[in-house]
């Protein structure tokens, strides 16, 4: 059974159309990343799946059907839109949103206690929320979507506002919640980060779905014909199988597009044959970056 | 637990706890005291209980019938009033301050209706009034104990109007006061709950903390857990202040014993009760609407105020619904939802209402409140993910939400 299900959703606003026959499948105990530039229609997705919205057509599955009250307690939500009561303090405000995702006093001020002291916000707990800075109140929000050991967790733009420090950290406990077993779904437009983290990915660009499946094929498919090489010796101006090639950033770093009969493997012996020092030696995989501007902007072809 | 109760406790102990909270509710009785005591007070500094003198040339009071002047507060002592005969000596009292006031009555009093007042400083009208009765009081004595009686209490005037049998016994005071009143309270009410409950929803969309509500409970449970809580609010103030009221009026009992003849009429209040339940859930439920469409506090509290106009509207037209409560004006704005909850008690107060009128008041208002709860569901709906813009009234009822 799959997490979740999205079939064929659409949504309109207006005169705006949101979201176009957008379909995916969540895996249980993946992450999977929801992707798009901004204003692509991913957070409309998301507030659809968790039935803030209703689709004009289409459906979405949760756990295998639709969604209701009991499943809101499976279920972490840390939206783009941050928002937490200003006007009382922390600890009060943690508590009073544990204890509606079922949680009993005793059971979430336990826990709360323990995410206040792994998140460093002990010592802040007593203050009012709006005295919090952003970092920290960002840090008090994914409390309130962890906190009662959802199944699924979906967070939308999870990195923004931290510093490196606390980038990092949230990217362990993603990672720790994923090895618990749990099904996270992130949402974002920063790539570097889903390549680190994501299983699998869904791109949406101008509410349509346009790029979907396991990381690592989609970056076999964007993958064109070329590797890159460290040598400290010059590249000779002509090789056998070599089409061109072109210095990277560091002027010992080359990529090298090749012949496309030829493959990676002959080309290395070639350069072996050629007496050339070799440092690194690797097919260039494009970034997802690369990828996704690539498959956005549709101007550019293949990675080649 | 469950999850709506849960949210009702905390709007509820959230305004609750507030001090701006805590001072609104003393500062009407603080107010209403504050006035009292220098109504007291000033009462007390002009009241001169020292007696009063007088001269009789016209004969009137000789072997005069015993009468004491009712002081104005119970506390006080009541003005005595003492002969004199001869005008030296009482003009010396007047001078040692023994007595405040020395009258004389002329000698053809009954033609000239002349009564000389010698005083250092012009006594109060009420001391005038005073020695007035006690001079009346002999001048009627020797007329038969009912009669003179009669005459000295004055007539009970009966308001009817014609071919209705309630009847407002103008003795009876709280049958003018009543409807008045219990109006103005539920004005009140109103006005404090819908402005809890107007602030609650916008706060939720100003602390952007709507989606993390929606995706833990119903935005069904969310809004009924609302509308309890903040309307529970307003009740407290209210109940807090009928507290402070039935002090303050067994404390008038005391020093007024006249006023405990008057009673409250139990069908009347049940009226009223039953108007204003629903009523209340339909403005709430309309401030709700409001709070979800715009999307900042000051804004929403600006539009509020239109819901209050129509409700004080009653007062305007008092004059009509008191002395003409079946003219078609007093029949329309007991019915229409807005003005009825003003309007019915107060005719109610001066007339007897056709039952059937009634019905259909009680029926529009039940219906108005369920509409609004349905309007304000979607407005809730639709509204509550909107930060910049203000949601239509179009977009209300043609929207998917």
């Amino acid at each position: 059974m799959n997490t979740i299900e999205v079939n064929n959703i659409s949504k309109t606003f207006g005169s705006q159309k949101a979201l176009d026959e957008v379909s995916f499948e969540v895996k249980p105990g993946e992450i999977f990343g929801l992707l798009g530039p901004n204003g692509a229609g991913k957070t409309t997705c998301i507030r659809i799946v968790l039935d803030i919205f209703k689709p004009d057509s289409g459906s979405v599955k949760l756990f295998g059907n639709g969604m209701s009250e009991e499943k809101k307690d499976q279920i972490g939500y840390l939206p783009e839109e941050r928002g937490l009561y200003q006007d009382i303090n922390l600890e009060e405000c943690l508590n009073y949103l544990a204890s509606l995702k079922g949680l009993s006093s005793s059971e979430s001020h336990k826990r709360i206690n323990e995410y206040l002291i792994r998140f460093n916000l002990d010592e802040h707990k007593k203050k009012k929320v709006k005295e919090l800075s952003k970092g920290m109140q960002q840090k008090a929000q994914l409390i309130t979507t962890l906190v009662h050991d959802p199944k699924l967790i979906i967070i939308d733009e999870p990195f923004s506002a931290l510093d490196p420090l606390n980038t990092q950290m949230v990217k362990d406990i993603l990672r720790e919640q994923r090895d618990l077993g749990k099904t996270i779904v992130m949402c974002t437009h920063q790539m570097h980060q889903v390549e680190e983290l994501c299983d699998r990915l869904v791109l949406i660009n101008q509410g349509k779905s346009v790029l979907y499946g396991a990381l690592s094929e989609v970056q076999k498919n964007y993958a064109g014909h070329a590797i890159h090489v460290r040598t400290e010796d010059q590249i000779p101006a002509s090789l056998p199988g070599m089409n061109k090639f072109k210095r990277l950033e560091n002027h010992h770093h080359y990529q090298i597009d090749l012949d496309s009969q030829v493959s990676p493997q002959d080309f290395l012996k070639t350069l072996v044959a050629a007496n050339i020092k070799i440092n690194q030696f690797e097919i260039a995989m494009p970034t997802l970056d690369e990828i996704f501007i690539q498959v956005v902007t549709e101007s550019g072809m293949k990675y080649e | 637990m469950n999850k709506t109760w849960l949210v009702i406790k905390h709007e509820y102990w959230k305004q609750v706890k507030k001090k701006r909270f805590i001072l609104a509710i003393l500062s009407l009785p603080f107010f209403i005291l504050l006035m009292v005591a220098i109504g007291f007070l000033s009462v007390i500094f002009q009241y001169n209980d020292s007696p009063v003198g007088y001269i009789d040339r016209s004969s009137l009071l000789d072997n005069p019938i015993e009468y004491k002047a009712e002081a104005p507060i119970g506390l006080m002592k009541p003005i005595e009033f003492i002969r004199y005969t001869d005008e030296s000596e009482a003009e010396s009292a007047l001078q040692n301050n023994i007595i405040q006031a020395l009258y004389v009555i002329d000698k053809n009093f009954i033609e000239t209706s002349e009564i000389k007042v010698i005083a250092n400083k012009a006594p109060d009208s009420s001391v005038n009034g005073e020695f007035y009765t006690f001079l009346k009081l002999n001048v009627l004595k020797d007329l038969p104990e009912e009669i003179s009686s009669r005459l000295m209490e004055g007539a009970s005037f009966e308001v009817k109007s014609t071919g209705e049998q309630t009847s407002a016994n103008e003795d009876n005071v709280l049958v003018f006061i009543l409807p008045f009143l219990v109006g103005f309270l539920f004005i009140m009410a109103v006005n404090f709950s819908g402005g809890y409950l107007l602030q609650s929803v916008v706060e939720e969309k100003e602390n952007r903390t709507m989606e993390i509500m929606v995706t833990s409970i119903s935005p069904t449970q969310l809004m009924t857990a609302k509308v309890i809580g903040n309307l529970s609010v307003g009740l407290t103030q209210l109940v807090v202040w009928i507290l402070f009221g039935i002090i303050g009026i067994f404390s008038l009992f005391r020093i007024f014993p006249d006023l405990q003849s008057t009673k409250i009429d139990f069908s009347f209040l049940l009226l009223t009760i039953m108007v204003f339940i629903p009523a209340f859930v339909m403005i709430a439920a309309m401030m709700a609407a409001l709070g979800a469409t715009t999307t900042e506090t000051k804004e929403a509290q600006q539009i509020a105020g239109i819901f209050t106009i129509p409700m004080v509207l009653p007062y305007w037209f008092m004059q009509v619904l008191i002395e003409k409560p079946n003219s078609p004006l007093s029949l329309f704005f007991s019915l229409f939802p807005f003005t009825a909850p003003v309007s019915l008690p107060m005719r109610a107060a001066f007339s007897t209402i056709p039952a059937w009128q009634i019905i259909i008041t009680i029926a529009l208002l039940i219906i108005f409140a369920i509409a609004a709860l349905w309007f304000a569901g979607r407005a809730f709906r639709l509204g509550m993910l909107r930060y910049g813009k203000k949601l239509s009234l179009i977009e209300i009822f043609t929207q998917r939400p």
